[in-house]
């Protein structure tokens, strides 16, 4: 049962992978200009006419689109994302020199979130009608509704302007020695910018969920007979918390598209930012590049939290729904 | 009595906004292009009531063209994206069975994509100004229009005065439009809203990254991308007036959504 939910939820990401490289394919395709220049980027104009026919012989330029679809990701499958066009690097060392940053970034505003929203949600859930629980749903309305990199440059211009306390932009300082310490300085602004905006929605999600759960029947069952109220709580929790992964897991793609956003506002150099460069400098290898591992990114931590709802729920598990 | 209360506070809010950038060309004082070099990063006040840019034009004026911009693209691209969601969900809801089941698994894929990324992506392909915005973010946010209608048309399929209706013999085109459509509505209306939220964000975003809107065109998302580099030489009004703008409208787009939400749920 188990191998077989979890070879079906790969099938997905796999067809979602193929999606995401079929769009970026063609973008590629409908870039301007031939391209095997766009593969080659700023080498190309090195290129002599016999060496041109050769690349479009071997990359089969001169068939079918979805033939060339066919050779560019078998060739992609083997870790050759071609050579950025403003670098003249492989595209896949440039990804793996940005990846930890993205990373980093990602995983400590979620791991922010999801703490801050669970101890939020749970305390504003528990109590119907309590100051906590109004307050919350206007929270988190009003936080939701803040653009991210606007917060962004306010900070920026009280923080790094006006006080001085954190550095503006980027992830280290120059000549700095790279150190876990100067790194986590330049974290704190994006991250705290990144869990402000979104902390409140998954909060008010959770305190929805719980605000439902209470109202069941065997909720009242439980009271009616004393079990103990500690125990009540773990009940419902553990059944709120259904509902809560889900509404994680859907909301991760828009949560990536963000925090792209405050990336490039902060310099932070991840994925994000890099991908928005790619696009403004027309730098279309490494722009397809970042498009997929962000694709891949996206997909796994998917895979990562439907494998969490597996474990935790037992519907799941013994075949039903689904 | 309290909802309804803060419900029409918050129309009011988003009419006042909407009627100020409908009206751009009559209210604002300058023009949203109009350049003075001798006065450039002035302050609020004196005559300009919420200072200039780096180029002197009246922020001001610009706030309400550009919110004429940002408006109208969000709301083309919501209308689109209204259009082709109402047909992916109604024809998966209405038909059902094998192809909804297909048509649903394709929806699941395109959801897990980031749409900025793809947005981004086409960007840099097309470059089509204003419109081939409106149109990029319609084409990418239909995804949970459809998702809301299929599920409706799949739950008003089953109900008895449906079924009545079929038992008559009444023409499928009146079901899906008298029946199915009619009573999908509410719920249509709210997914819609929040889309337009969203389709705001998503503007606001591109442009201040510089590969929105063009830079001649004024929207609160192109403001916010000089804003960037103003306010470090301490010009906050630049950056500051948009942005609220945009969570104003924003907040009141939420506030009227969860209003409007809630009653029906139960």
């Amino acid at each position: 049962m188990t191998a077989k939910w979890i070879g079906k939820r790969m099938v997905m990401g796999t067809i979602v992978l193929l999606i995401v490289s079929f769009l970026s394919f063609f973008i590629m395709h409908a870039a301007p200009g031939d391209p095997a220049t766009a593969f080659y980027g700023g080498n190309a104009q090195t290129l002599t006419t016999a060496e041109k026919e050769r690349i479009a012989q071997a990359f089969a330029l001169d068939r079918p689109v979805l033939v060339q679809y066919g050779v560019w990701l078998a060739e992609t499958l083997t870790g050759n994302l071609g050579y950025s066009s403003k670098e003249g690097r492989p595209v896949a060392t440039i990804l793996m020199e940005r990846l930890p940053n993205t990373l980093l970034l990602f995983s400590v505003t979620l791991f922010f979130i999801i703490i801050g929203s669970i101890w939020l949600g749970t305390v504003a859930g528990m109590k119907e009608g309590s100051l906590w629980d109004r307050g919350l749903s206007t929270f988190s309305i009003a936080t939701s509704s803040i653009p991210a990199f606007w917060l962004g440059i306010l900070f920026i211009s009280f923080f790094a302007v006006k006080l001085g306390i954190f550095p503006s932009s980027g992830t280290g300082e120059i000549g700095g020695d790279g150190g876990l310490v100067d790194k986590l300085r330049h974290l704190i602004m994006p991250a705290a910018v990144l869990i402000l905006t979104h902390v409140g929605i998954y909060a008010r999600f959770l305190q929805e969920s719980i605000k439902a759960e209470s109202r069941h029947y065997y909720v009242m069952v439980a009271r009616a007979n004393g079990v103990a109220e500690k125990e009540i709580r773990q009940g419902i929790l553990r059944n709120a918390s259904m509902p809560y992964l889900n509404y994680i897991g859907m909301t991760i793609p828009s949560f990536f598209g963000g925090s792209i956003i405050v990336e490039s506002l902060f310099s932070w150099s991840g994925l994000g930012q890099l991908t928005v460069k790619a696009a403004m400098t027309k730098d279309f290898p490494l722009l397809m590049g970042g498009i997929l591992w962000t694709g891949l990114i996206v997909v796994i931590s998917l895979f990562i939290i439907d494998l969490l709802m597996y474990a935790l729920n037992p519907k799941l598990r013994k075949g039903g729904v689904r | 009595m309290k909802t309804r209360k803060s419900l029409l506070f918050w129309y009011a809010i988003l009419g006042f906004i909407v009627l100020m950038t409908v009206f751009a060309s009559v209210v604002a004082p300058y023009g949203p292009n109009d350049m003075n070099m001798d006065n450039v990063y002035g302050a609020p006040g004196d005559g300009h009531l919420l200072g200039t840019d780096h180029l002197g034009r009246d922020v001001f004026s610009r706030l309400l063209a550009g919110g004429k911009v940002t408006l109208t693209v969000a709301s083309v691209s919501v209308l689109l994206s209204l259009v082709l969601g109402v047909l992916y969900g109604g024809i998966s809801g209405y038909i059902g069975g094998f192809i909804d089941t297909i048509m649903m698994r394709l929806l699941e894929a395109f959801i897990t994509i980031p749409s900025l990324i793809i947005i981004l992506a086409f960007q840099t392909v097309m470059q089509g100004g204003m419109w081939g915005m409106a149109l990029i973010i319609g084409l990418t946010g239909w995804l949970v229009t459809a998702r809301i209608v299929r599920s409706e048309f799949l739950r008003l399929k089953e109900a008895e005065f449906v079924q009545m209706a079929n038992m008559f013999g009444t023409p499928m085109w009146k079901i899906i439009i008298g029946h199915l459509l009619r009573n999908s509505v509410p719920a249509i209306f709210v997914v819609t809203l929040f889309n337009f939220a969203g389709a705001i964000f998503i503007e606001v975003s591109l442009s201040f990254l510089g590969i929105g809107i063009p830079p001649a065109i004024p929207s609160w998302g192109n403001m916010l991308y000089y804003a960037q580099n103003d306010i470090l030489i301490g010009a906050w009004w630049i950056g500051l007036f948009p942005g609220i703008m945009i969570f104003i409208t924003i907040l009141a787009i939420n506030f009227i959504g969860e209003g409007l939400k809630n009653p029906q749920r139960r």
